[in-house]
Parts: structure tokens; C-alpha cells; sequence
């Protein structure tokens, strides 16, 4: 019990104060957890170890917590682990229910955090074990399964099929990286554009810029007339939050947690994989799927317990393999080699003050984060009544800061972020679906290098079939989903067209 | 009298201070770093970080370390082309290993940069073999690839991980003419597909590091994850100086079983390939001579105290300072040496 003598009373105050900076980073569109990680990084060479390491898992648990907040006000998600929560959240906010949408995000979080905790501490060195197994093939399958959301997403499966397509090109172009086992490559670009395009598009300007900015312009040419008066949106309009909202719900978390813990423990996945993955197997199971995305309490429950798991997910790899689950964790690692501590399959085994001080600090964080936000979401939540006019010129102020620091100062990041706020505007416009082309753009890259490394390493197309039990039992998963969303398309179908003969 | 001392001490810092700014007259206050890595969990960003801090309490001035990766590194240097030094790099051999392996994104350093100090070795490249492997040795890998069987390779193409490969199909070549072939490349990126492809049995070698590797290689022989060290790049003197205590509970004893001359990969007659990652500054071709010598200075008396050596120590690098002149004729001539090499086998 020597760990208990290294928790003094700076640990616990820099776990808070990271949590409470984390969720001001996550919170800003074009912020992330990664970069709040990234930017507190040297300040742990002259705090030590432990307290480096409780700051930086502050900053970590309230960046990935932090991205739900402009994800259901703004319709921005503030990280791309939370692109699954402006799904509900957004329409929520917008009927008055921003604050209820926020309380239950929060405390799904939390859930999601705390049972990844506990499964970190109880399972790490088998779960590492386990998730070696996982070779190109089956990381292919999963992205493929996650990758069947777009049919449950789409409104025309067709339409959204053709997006999700668009957003997987889209992902494509720049350098077929070598240090993802590519050739170094450029792809699908013209000579000139490679000194803008060399490392392709970056991920969160394009997602900001088509979620966020696309959705400003649709605004502003609507005008700010709608805003006056009874239209205006109350915060107190629609139905309040109250705890049994999580009635029925509790296999919609358990499931999220378990997935988003099981995805962040998959090195080179990537954690949005997760919340999009829980949010659709919420959708295949629903009562009522036809709910989800217009405001459906589940579909957050879904998102934030997954994407929240994710944290203690992440350090399974990382703790017991030495490998980091995900990019923030990636930049956490820097703070163990700082400090000239090796992490690796030992070590737990040989660092358990620091193994245990690591898991006091997540829990903590998890507690600050919670409390920090329920009990601000008050104050939070009114930025919903912020007047547009002054609202949204900010938000693009913030969001052009964001995409310029996201990869230390690249204009070209900007350009991106308003080259895709008007793509995204046109795309509307012109009936293209937005969700399935940015998870498209998300999944992409990934799928593509898992593909060609699965068949380059094992030369044939049948070994998706046949590679291990684990892939048979993905390709029946991704099956079911894809089949559940063929029937739920029909329904919704059959019952428009009896509607219709109704009338 | 107590209060005559703490004056005297006061006086003493002011006129340090003085002094410190005085120096960093000449340089901008605020000097960004850009490395050639997007890691800030890997050797470049902790060899600069330690050699920024040092040079930031120097100088005061402040350097910022900041993940770039390396084409958007040699850019931000292109960019900043005005002489102060605002914007300066630091990368390791990748920079020209880079351009003999046509990478794309790379420019001749030698040509269209200027070359600054070197300041640190990671002494950590290896091949490791799994504990399961018919193979315990470089040798008995080499004579394998030259009786016929296919050994396969584990690399990330195109650098640092690809040079101990060429090397190995090298010296293959030599001993075995026409054979090297047997010896194949596994492309993979990062560290962690490198071992899965070993899990997988998609590898027979990879290659790795000290830092990464050394606890998978106390495993037991039974589990799936455990490995052996069959070969270090480095130099048998670059290794000599290591902490005694060497990396976790791998001695600097044991890892010196495993450089040449203990391990031999032959590179010509009578001569094994050996490579020291090594880091060093890159500037932008107007750089003001002033400014670098001013930092060649700097690192001087900050490896002359003696402090930097043993923070470097203690994160298992190798202190190796050489002045911005001499680094760019050493690192020239290894430049040749390995393109001698890369050559052999193309041929």
C-alpha cells in the first residue's frame, strides 16, 4: 500500500484541474482531448510521474467528457468520438431539451467511464491478450461492421450508401503513409495539390466544417428572423431530466461501455469507431429505431457511455502491451518516457504503486468530471439562447482557431474546414447525406489499410472468411446489422405508404 | 552577515541574468522546434525535448517543441527562411535516409539545408526473433536466406527500420551471391504492427527497440508475445556507454552480446555494418552564422557542465554532441557509407 504515500493533496487538485481544462478543450470546436494532452505534456517533466500522469488523465477523461457539450448545443461534435451524440442531442437542444440531453450524456459518461476503469483494473493483462488475436483481418471486420451504420443512418439507403462512399474517397487522398504500412504514395490528387494535400484532409476541420459551419450556412440563409419571439428556444420548454430516463436502459449502457471499451483496447482503430458501433447496435436492438436521431434519449446513452469507455479501453493496450489504444493515448505514453519509464507487457507487474495511482486518478477524474459538469450544465446550457447572430460568428471564429492549431499552425487545415462548410452546405442542397459521408470519412483510411494489409499478408480474398472463429463470428454480426437495417428500411417504407393511403 | 550574503547572492543572479540576456540578444525570444516526428511518445520528442530545456535554461529563450512530423517540419523551416533561427528542426538519420530510400516529402539535407549540431544517439535499433523461431542468431538467419528458405522481414519501409534489413540482405549477398532474394520485407507501419505481424506468424524477425522490446524479451518461452534480441545496429562503443543498469533489467552487459563484434552482418571484407541513430538540428539555408554559433556554443558549455549527460543517460541515450561544422562532415560520410550499402543491393 506504498502508492497510498504518493497521493498527496497536489495529485488529486492537478487531476481536477486537468479534468476541469480537459472539458474547456473538449468544449471548444476544434479542441480535443489529444491536444489538451499534447499542449500540458512538458509541464509533467517538473510535476513527476504521478502527478504528471493524474493531470494528464484529468485532461484526457474531461477532453474526451468536454466534446459532448457542442455536440448537442451547436451541433458541432467537439471531438470526433462525439460525432454519434449530436445524432439526438442536437434535435433535443433544439426542442428545448438541451439541458435534459446534457444530464443524460453526463451521466452516461460517467458509467462509461467507471466500468472501463474496472474492467482496466480487473482485466488488463488477459484483455491484452485477447486483443492480439485481432489481426488486419479481423480490425478490417470491425470497421466494415461499424461501417454498416450508414445503412441504419440513412433516410434513403441508396443516397446514403453513395455518401459513405464519397466521405471513404475523400479519406483517401494524400500519402499512403509508410508508417501504417503503406508505399509512401501519393493518391488521387493532381500534382499541384500535393504540397496542401501531402498527409490528405485533417480530420477535425472536415468534420467541423460539415457538421458545424455546413449547418451555420443553412442558418444564415434561412436568416435570423425565426428567432423572435414563441420560436425562440426555451430551456425550460420541453421534458425535464429525471432519472428514470435511464429506465430500461441499462443493457443500451453496459452494451455502449463494453464496445467502447473493447474498441479503444484494439490499437488502430480509432475511437470514433466506437460510439458509431455502440450508437448502431442501440439502433438494431431498439423499440422504436425510428426515434433515434430525431431526439432519442437511447441513442445518447449509446454514444457517451461508448466514447467514455473508450479512456479505460485505451490504456489496456497501453498499460500491459506498451502500445497506445488511441492518439491521446499515444501522447500520454510520452509522459512514461519523459520520465524514462518503459511500459510494456511487465508493467503492472513491476510498477504497481504507479499501476495503482494511475486507476486512483482515472476514477477521480471520472468523479470531477461528472461533478464538474451536472452542476455547471446550468449555465452551460444557455448557450442555447445565445441570439444567433452573435453566437455563430463566434463559433466560427473558434472553429477557424481550432482547425489552425489542430496541426501546429497549417493554414491549409482552415481552408479545409471552409472548403468542407461548403461542401457540406451544397451536399445538403443537394439531397447528399451528411452522417454517412463523414463516418465514410472517419472509417476510410483505416478500412483501406487493414484491407490491402489482410490481403498483401495472406494473398487471397477467402481469408476474410476463414481467417479465425473471431472473423466468422464478425461476418454474422455484420449480417445481422446490415439485414435489420434492409427490414427496418422497408417497414419505415410500408408504413409511409399506408400513411399516405390513410390521408 | 546573513543579510550581506543573501545580497551578494542576489547581485551574483542579477548579473547572471544579465549576462544570459545579453547572450540571447542575438536570438529570437521565442524559438520553435518542429521535429520530424507526429509522436510526442517517441526518442525524437523526448532527445529534444531534454536538449530544448537545456538550451532554453542557457539562453533564456524559449524553445518550444512542437510534433510536426517531417514533411510539415521541412516546411515550417523552408517557410521561416529569414536567418535569426525562429523556426529551427530536429530530426535523426531519417532526414537523408529518407531521400537514398526515395521517400516522398524528403529533400537533400546536405543540399538545401544546413546542417546543425548532433547532440544524442538512441542506441536502441534491433531485430528481435520470437522466442518460438528456428533462429537464435543473425548468422543462423543469414545462412537460412542462403540455403533457400524465405525469411521474412518486418520493417517500416523507407528509413531507420529499413536500413538493418538492407544491411542483412547485404550481407546475405556476400556470402551467399544471388541469394539475398530469400530475404523479403514485411511492410508494416508502427511498432505494434511489427509485433502483431510476429503473433501473427506473419514474420520471422522484426525490427524493434530496446525501449519498446526489452520486456517482451523476459517473457516466458511459452507465451505467445515472448522474443529475443538477435541483433542491435549500434556500435559496440555507442552501447559501452550506457547506464551500467542498461534498459529495465537488460544490462548493458547483456546488450553488448548482441552488437558487433559479438553479431556480425558483414558489409565488405573484413568490415560489419553497424548504425547509430543519431540526432541532430537542421536549420534553413540563410541561417545567420551568428545564430549557429551561437547554439553550437550553447550545447558546449551545457555538455561541458556535465548535467545534460546524465538526464540523457537516464532515458537510455547516448550523449553525442558535435559542433554543426563537424556534424555535417560525419553525418555526409555515413550518408555515403549507407548509400553504399542501399546501392549493393539494388545492384
Amino acid at each position: 500500500m506504498d502508492f497510498i504515500s504518493l497521493l498527496s493533496p497536489e495529485y488529486f487538485l492537478l487531476a481536477a484541474a486537468g479534468s476541469l481544462v480537459g472539458i474547456i478543450f473538449g468544449a471548444i470546436p476544434g479542441m480535443t482531448a489529444t491536444m489538451a494532452v499534447a499542449v500540458c505534456l512538458p509541464l509533467t517533466y517538473s510535476l513527476g510521474l504521478h502527478e504528471g500522469l493524474a493531470l494528464l488523465l484529468g485532461l484526457y477523461v474531461g477532453g474526451i467528457s468536454g466534446g459532448l457539450v457542442p455536440a448537442i448545443l451547436l451541433n458541432i461534435p467537439g471531438t470526433p468520438s462525439s460525432i454519434t451524440t449530436t445524432f439526438d442531442g442536437h434535435p433535443m437542444a433544439q426542442r428545448g431539451e438541451a439541458e435534459r440531453a446534457l444530464k443524460i450524456c453526463i451521466v452516461s459518461s460517467l458509467v462509461g467511464g467507471l466500468f472501463s476503469a474496472v474492467i482496466l483494473f480487473l482485466f488488463a493483462p488477459l484483455l491484452s491478450d485477447f486483443a492480439i488475436k485481432f489481426s488486419y483481418v479481423e480490425k478490417f471486420l470491425i470497421i466494415f461492421f461499424a461501417l454498416t451504420v450508414i445503412a441504419s443512418l440513412s433516410s434513403n439507403m441508396l443516397v446514403g450508401i453513395f455518401s459513405g462512399m464519397i466521405g471513404v474517397f475523400l479519406s483517401l487522398i494524400g500519402t499512403y503513409d509508410v508508417g501504417v504500412g503503406g508505399n509512401g504514395e501519393y493518391r488521387l490528387m493532381a500534382d499541384f495539390m500535393v504540397p496542401y494535400l501531402e498527409e490528405g484532409f485533417s480530420l477535425l476541420p472536415v468534420l467541423i466544417g460539415l457538421f458545424g459551419l455546413a449547418t451555420i450556412f443553412l442558418e444564415a440563409e434561412r436568416g435570423a428572423k425565426d428567432e423572435v419571439g414563441e420560436k425562440r428556444i426555451q430551456l425550460t420548454q420541453g421534458t425535464p431530466f429525471k432519472l428514470n430516463v435511464f429506465r430500461g436502459q441499462f443493457v443500451n449502457m453496459l452494451r455502449s461501455s463494453s464496445i467502447g471499451t473493447f474498441v479503444g483496447m484494439l490499437p488502430g482503430i480509432g475511437g470514433s469507431a466506437a460510439s458509431v458501433l455502440a450508437y448502431s447496435q442501440q439502433k438494431n436492438f431498439s423499440k422504436d429505431p425510428s426515434k433515434m436521431g430525431k431526439g432519442a434519449p437511447e441513442g445518447l446513452i449509446a454514444s457517451e457511455s461508448a466514447n467514455n469507455a473508450l479512456t479505460g479501453g485505451a490504456l489496456i493496450p497501453l498499460l500491459s502491451l506498451g502500445i497506445p489504444g488511441d492518439s491521446t493515448t499515444a501522447v500520454l505514453i510520452g509522459a512514461f518516457t519523459l520520465q524514462g519509464l518503459q511500459v510494456g507487457p511487465l508493467f503492472i507487474g513491476e510498477n504497481l504503486d504507479t499501476w495503482y495511482s494511475m486507476m486512483i486518478g482515472l476514477v477521480f477524474a471520472n468523479l470531477v468530471m461528472f461533478g464538474i459538469m451536472f452542476f455547471a450544465i446550468k449555465h452551460i446550457a444557455k448557450v442555447v439562447m445565445v441570439p444567433k447572430y452573435v453566437l455563430y460568428p463566434i463559433i466560427i471564429m473558434m472553429c477557424v482557431v481550432g482547425a489552425y492549431a489542430i496541426n501546429y499552425g497549417i493554414m491549409f487545415d482552415v481552408w479545409t474546414l471552409l472548403i468542407f462548410g461548403l461542401f457540406g452546405y451544397v451536399a445538403q442542397k443537394i439531397g447528399l447525406e451528411i452522417a454517412p459521408l463523414v463516418i465514410g470519412f472517419i472509417l476510410g483510411s483505416s478500412a483501406e489499410v487493414y484491407f490491402v494489409k489482410s490481403l498483401e499478408s495472406f494473398g487471397t480474398l477467402s481469408i476474410f472468411f476463414t481467417k479465425s472463429p473471431i472473423a466468422i463470428v464478425l461476418w454474422l454480426m455484420i449480417a445481422a446489422s446490415v439485414l435489420f437495417s434492409v427490414y427496418l428500411a422497408l417497414k419505415a417504407r410500408r408504413n409511409s405508404k399506408s400513411r399516405a393511403i390513410e390521408v | 552577515m546573513k543579510r550581506l550574503i543573501s545580497g551578494m547572492r542576489l547581485g551574483v543572479c542579477a548579473l547572471a541574468a544579465a549576462v544570459a540576456m545579453q547572450a540571447a540578444a542575438e536570438l529570437p525570444s521565442n524559438i520553435r522546434v518542429v521535429i520530424g516526428s507526429k509522436s510526442t511518445g517517441g526518442d525524437t520528442y523526448q532527445s529534444s525535448s531534454i536538449v530544448a530545456e537545456a538550451l532554453s535554461e542557457k539562453l533564456g529563450v524559449n524553445f518550444k517543441v512542437d510534433a510536426t512530423g517531417a514533411p510539415a517540419a521541412f516546411k515550417a523551416v523552408e517557410r521561416s527562411r529569414s536567418s535569426d533561427g525562429s523556426t529551427i528542426m530536429v530530426f535523426h538519420d531519417q532526414a537523408y535516409l529518407g531521400v537514398l530510400y526515395g521517400q516522398k516529402g524528403y529533400d537533400d539535407p546536405f543540399a538545401n539545408y544546413s546542417i546543425g549540431p548532433t547532440f544524442a544517439i538512441n542506441p536502441g535499433n534491433a531485430y528481435l526473433v520470437s522466442k518460438k523461431s528456428p533462429y537464435s542468431s543473425v548468422e543462423q538467419i543469414i545462412d537460412a536466406a542462403g540455403n533457400g528458405e524465405t525469411v521474412r522481414v518486418a520493417i517500416q519501409p523507407g528509413g531507420v527500420s529499413e536500413i538493418g534489413y538492407s544491411a542483412l540482405k547485404n550481407a546475405v549477398k556476400l556470402k551467399y551471391p544471388g541469394k539475398e532474394g530469400n530475404l523479403t520485407p514485411v511492410n508494416t507501419g508502427s511498432q505494434d504492427s511489427k509485433n502483431q505481424a510476429m503473433f501473427d506468424g506473419l514474420a520471422d524477425v522484426i525490427n524493434g527497440s530496446v525501449q519498446s522490446n526489452e520486456q517482451y524479451t523476459r517473457l516466458p518461452a511459452d507465451d505467445q508475445k515472448a522474443m529475443s534480441f538477435v541483433w542491435l545496429t549500434a556500435r559496440e562503443q555507442t552501447i559501452a556507454q550506457a547506464n551500467e543498469d542498461g534498459m529495465g533489467k537488460t544490462t548493458r552487459a547483456d546488450l553488448l552480446k548482441f552488437v558487433a563484434p559479438n553479431v556480425q552482418v558483414p558489409m565488405a571484407e573484413g568490415q560489419d555494418f553497424t548504425f547509430d541513430k543519431e540526432f541532430f538540428f537542421l536549420y534553413n539555408k540563410d541561417i545567420d552564422p551568428a545564430f549557429v554559433e551561437a547554439i553550437d556554443k550553447a550545447l558546449g558549455e551545457i555538455y561541458a557542465e556535465g548535467k545534460i549527460q546524465e538526464m540523457q543517460k537516464k532515458s537510455f541515450f547516448i550523449p553525442n554532441f558535435k559542433p554543426a561544422a563537424e556534424a555535417r562532415t560525419y553525418l555526409k560520410e555515413k550518408n555515403d557509407r549507407i548509400a553504399d550499402v542501399i546501392n549493393a543491393i539494388k545492384g
